[in-house]
């Protein structure tokens, strides 16, 4: 069970932390632009 | 909201629908128990992977052909994306792995192969990294992004073929039955969706990031024709 | 221009090179019995375990040899710059690109042959013609492979961190195909025949592969 959460808490991790680093990426370099 | 968050949080809801749909509608294995549920996003995160790494390879392709900015920065945008897709198979995978077959890492062939595929195109973000922005790092980007993709069904299958020469462990597929099998297509659908605004986020990272570099199509240099001589 | 001529006049022209300094060759034989010692030290072996071990050991120690090999196959050229104008000629870079990986081999081939009467020195394996039959066959694509990244890299910053990142990788099938041979060559289970027809597919497919990937990686 605790593999379970352990799993799909990396996943939501990795995956949320991705969006959100590339969103804030995204959104410096339009400001720039 | 501009245009890019509103389309991550689109597809964020859905992947929320999908995480709802996992672990309260698909009904639980009756062998491995909960920890079966980890397979949904398991396996959609490999497929969106190597959808992502379909990409390089098919950017690295129409790039050798005609040198379309395009395609490199779709084929950049796919690596790095299906590198972080794969991330999450790998450790979903190991974790998995531990409470079923008692390790977390068996030299099966899938296994093998998937980190392979991770080592090269983490290897491809690296060349890219080192290498002189531009044509370089685009051809040398291309050639490795063939290369990797050629590589992984070669070394998955002479893995499978040295399993059968070192008996291991194999794995059973069996028919899911049909509520898990709704689940699974619901979760491959919306993790599709999530890698494919993914992949275009990062399609305008790159193009931003190329502008602020200077790095633009290039010009096609039209030179004059030499006068006819006269006769 | 005859793409064979070029292709010899190329290997030629390296293994002159490195007949004056004498560098690689010396320094490769060395490395590769420093390998074998530290395989003995890092293993516990004796007579009963040194079959099973051995091959690991030897391949190892091939790998990394040929990561140093390869590695050096552009120093020359960089240095002095003289890949531009070798590509200046009308000469094909796919010719080129196949003396490169052809003088590469031969320094590997050499290195081969301090490695593999060593491990029997050292470790009491068998030296059979069919365990040299198989380190040659995976010599083969293994060239082809790393002369290719080679090329790659040596435009890169950091090019000796990045050309085992690229190159290993690529080199696993032929790992698993010639490991197995010389396993089984050497006496453990598994099939020979099997094996070697396995590196041969392997060395037809990369060795195609590079030759019309050469193109554009040495273009420039």
């Amino acid at each position: 069970m605790s593999y379970l959460i352990l799993a799909y808490a990396f996943a939501i991790a990795a995956l949320g932390g991705y969006l959100v680093w590339s969103l804030r990426e995204l959104r410096d370099l339009e400001r720039k632009h | 909201m501009n245009r890019a968050e509103r389309w991550a949080a689109a597809a964020v809801a859905l992947m929320l629908v999908a995480g709802a749909v996992i672990f309260l509608y698909a009904p639980t294995d009756a062998l491995q128990g909960p920890v079966q549920r980890i397979f949904y996003l398991h396996v959609s995160a490999a497929i969106a992977a190597y959808g992502c790494f379909a990409v390089v390879l098919l950017g690295g392709i129409v790039y050798l052909r005609n040198e379309s900015l395009v395609a490199d920065r779709c084929a950049r945008a796919g690596a790095l994306v299906g590198v972080v897709l794969t991330t999450v198979t790998l450790v979903m995978g190991m974790l998995w792995a531990k409470p079923i077959w008692g390790t977390f890492w068996t030299w099966d062939a899938r296994l093998t192969s998937t980190l392979v595929l991770w080592i090269i195109y983490a290897g491809y973000l690296l060349v890219r990294r080192l290498a002189e922005p531009g044509r370089q790092a685009a051809r040398i980007g291309a050639v490795v992004g063939i290369f990797g993709f050629v590589d992984v069904p070669v070394v998955h299958f002479s893995v499978t073929w040295w399993r059968t020469q070192h008996p291991g462990p194999i794995i059973v597929n069996d028919a899911l039955p049909a509520q898990m099998l709704a689940t699974f297509l619901l979760t491959m659908a919306c993790t599709l969706i999530l890698a494919a605004v993914m992949v275009w986020m990062r399609y305008r990272i790159e193009t931003l990031m190329d502008e602020k570099q200077h790095i633009a199509e290039p010009v096609k240099v039209v030179t004059a024709r030499e006068p006819e001589p006269v006769p | 221009m005859n793409p064979f001529r070029v292709a010899l006049a190329v290997a030629r022209k390296d293994l002159r090179s490195e007949w004056r300094t004498r560098e690689m060759v010396p320094a490769l034989a060395q490395f590769v019995v420093l390998a074998l010692l530290i395989g003995n030290f890092g293993f516990q072996i004796d007579s009963r375990n040194a079959l099973t071990i051995a091959p690991g050991i030897l391949w190892m120690a091939l790998v990394f040899a040929g990561l140093v090999a390869f590695g050096r196959t552009f120093a020359a050229e960089r240095e002095q710059a003289s890949l531009d104008a070798m590509l200046m000629t009308p000469a094909s870079p796919v010719a080129i690109f196949a003396g490169k990986a052809l003088a590469a081999s031969v320094l590997l081939v050499a290195c081969e042959a301090v490695l593999l009467p060593a491990l029997t020195l050292f470790f009491g394996t068998p030296l059979s013609g069919e365990v040299v039959a198989a380190v040659l066959l995976a010599t083969v694509g293994m060239a082809a492979l790393g002369v290719m990244f080679a090329a790659i890299v040596a435009r890169v910053r950091a090019r000796e961190l990045l050309l085992p990142l690229l190159t290993l990788p690529l080199w696993i099938p032929f790992i698993v195909a010639g490991g197995q041979a010389v396993q089984s060559a050497m006496g453990l289970p598994g099939s020979y025949q099997e094996a070697i027809g396995l590196l041969i597919d392997f060395d037809i497919l990369f060795v195609v592969l590079t030759s019309l990937a050469a193109r554009f990686v040495l273009d420039e």
